[in-house]
């Protein structure tokens, strides 16, 4: 157990491989494998790859550091959680209602991304059992994706229960929570252990069959006309500003960033662990698993299977019809197909929990930190909590609740948490003191240009991103001239889009209330700080 | 594939590929910086790669 003086409720990282494993799970998630490919092939391939590169260093390794920076800063105070973090850092009475945002954005990811992670277990057992196997086209898998999610289209067969959704979902929420309750090197430790490697060996697998695919009769078309439709470079698309900020999206949602897990597990480790390198390597792992092996998957398989054409039309419907509809057609015309989509599933189901078990880890060290519940109690507690919102998903998703809870707080909330990061580190904390809190204990030096990009550069384009969301996303989907989803509003959905952020707010006041209780119960005063966690008396 | 198509796939593999085989053998090789337990690595650790570089200077 930590003792050191870092740490947040007592609890540390067992390896330093452990640590990076566990943080590059929580980065690698369903994005790398199947909205990397749709958006590199959407946005003009080699194009969108200059782009991609030019916002990992500006915006997504520089945003690493910050949150590692941030984490571990506030774990000296014992403060696994953004509120108190900012406090730390900004000694303002507001910093910690800021901070809400932190408790709120990760909580409701969590809720419906456990959902969607629910689904990957369903298709791995479907692939195992076969279940599919015979619809052999993309229109028959779709409807079967379909009946699964109980919302089959009028007039279309219903292959599943009712209850087969619920099922697979309360399964799938019990191991996130049983592997929460079992603590950081307990549980999301282990699991980072035993999912990455798996995960990656499923990756090269898959990647290694998709690349020797032969022409399919008829089609014609190679995997490597594939990577093609991915890399080859139209220049014309570098002057919109749409292919800019689809990678610079891609960027920001592929390392978690803004989703305040980074910040809650560099919060276990104490000054003297390095977290310049770390950083650095777990975004490196990341961008290995999205570009390497997302890029050779399930583009190249689409395309060796429908053609340049085909493909371009599947990726343009979404990655959920190229993930559960394209790749299963995929698999039944290769030999052990069913043991491919075990692995292609699984491989999603890895990517997903690693990340999903972070979400709630910021949460969970709140009620812990400053309540002082057990963290058993606390991870079933909120399960309990993830059960009840993660059943309105599954009984409404045809209205667009999941929709729009993934806008407000998978897509939109997350740059409102960075914004405030970057802001609260860089500007109020002053550039001097981050940089050099973020080189305690370093064994690398990060080099100084990234001071100046850090400071200047990661805000402005953080801001530009929140400015052109806000005008061209936010504004006509709050005014519901578009759903979350890029439709037209159907009336009959309002009051359940109505409700869905309704709840969100309900979240946001109880964050607020809860942040005060926290803070008369524990007699903070805002304006000295906290009380260093290793007992030497000083205040932050 | 085109030219310009490997070029920029070889590229992108490149360099992420590279900072991960670089960032995992500079971190494999130099477990200095990591002491969860608080009782400190067997052997007495080094000064940080910027802490050298400080007091160089």
């Amino acid at each position: 157990m930590a003792s050191n003086g870092g740490g947040s409720s007592n609890e540390a990282w067992g390896s330093r491989i452990g640590l990076i494993l566990a943080m590059a799970g929580n980065a690698v998630g369903l994005g790398n494998f199947l909205r990397f490919p749709r958006q590199a092939a959407a946005n003009g391939g080699g194009s969108f790859m200059i782009t991609y590169f030019i916002a990992l260093l500006l915006l997504g390794i520089p945003l690493m550091w910050i949150e590692w920076g941030i984490g571990r800063h506030g774990g000296q105070y014992r403060k696994g959680h953004i509120p108190g973090m900012f406090a730390a850092i900004w000694k303002h009475p507001a910093a910690k209602y800021v901070g809400a945002v932190g408790l709120v954005v990760p909580l409701v990811v969590m809720i419906y991304y456990t959902y969607i992670e629910s689904w990957t277990a369903a298709f791995a057992w479907f692939s195992l059992t076969k279940d599919y196997w015979g619809h052999t086209t993309q229109e028959g898998m779709i409807a079967y994706l379909q009946s699964f999610q109980s919302i089959p289209a009028e007039g279309a067969p219903v292959y599943h229960h009712e209850y087969t959704p619920y099922a697979f979902f309360i399964g799938t929420l019990f191991i996130n929570i049983f592997v929460l309750s079992k603590g950081i090197s307990g549980g999301i430790e282990k699991l980072a252990k035993i999912g990455m490697p798996i995960l990656f060996v499923f990756a090269i697998i898959l990647a290694g069959v998709v690349l020797f695919l032969p022409a399919q009769p008829g089609i014609g078309a190679t995997p490597w006309q594939g990577l093609e439709f991915i890399y080859k470079p139209d220049y014309s698309r570098l002057g919109e500003p749409g292919v800019w900020l689809a990678s610079a999206g891609q960027i920001f949602f592929t390392l978690s960033v803004g989703m305040c897990t980074l910040t809650a597990y560099a919060s276990y480790l104490s000054k003297k662990d390095d977290i310049t390198l770390n950083g650095i390597a777990t975004a490196a792992t990341n961008e290995t698993a999205e570009v390497v092996l997302g890029g050779t998957i399930a583009i190249p398989a689409a395309v060796t299977f429908f053609g340049v054409t085909g493909a371009m039309a599947i990726a343009q419907s979404g990655s959920f019809n190229l993930g559960f509809a394209t790749m299963p057609v995929v698999f039944q015309q290769l030999p052990f197909g069913n043991l491919l989509g075990v692995a292609w599933f699984g491989l999603l189901f890895f990517a997903g929990i690693t990340s999903s078990v972070a979400m709630l880890t910021p949460i969970t060290a709140f009620f812990r930190e400053e309540f002082g519940f057990k963290r058993e109690s606390v991870a079933w507690s909120l399960g309990a909590l993830c059960l009840v919102f993660g059943l309105m998903h599954v009984h409404w998703l045809q209205h667009g609740v999941l929709d729009e809870w993934d806008y407000w707080a998978g897509t939109f909330g997350l740059v409102v948490v960075a914004v405030l990061e970057v802001i609260i580190f860089m500007w109020i904390f002053t550039p001097a003191k981050a940089w050099e809190s973020m080189h305690q204990g370093a064994d690398i030096r990060i080099p100084q240009i990234f001071k100046f990009i850090m400071t200047y550069v990661t805000p402005i384009y953080l801001l530009f991103i929140l400015g052109w969301w806000g005008w061209v996303d936010a504004l006509p989907i709050l005014l519901n001239e578009k759903t979350a989803g890029g439709g037209p509003v159907n009336p009959a959905d309002t009051p359940y889009i109505t409700l869905a952020r309704a709840i969100i707010v309900l979240f946001a006041i109880v964050a607020v209330v809860l942040i005060k209780m926290a803070w008369v119960r524990n007699k903070y005063d805002d304006r000295k700080g906290f009380a260093l966690a290793d007992h030497t008396g000083e205040a932050a | 594939m085109s030219t310009s198509a490997i070029v920029f796939m070889a590229g992108s593999w490149t360099f992420v590929l590279g900072l991960m085989f670089w960032s995992f053998s500079k971190l494999l090789k130099d477990q200095k910086h990591f002491d969860p337990d608080g009782l400190g690595p067997a052997v007495p650790p080094e000064p940080a790669e910027t802490e050298r570089g400080a007091k160089r200077s």
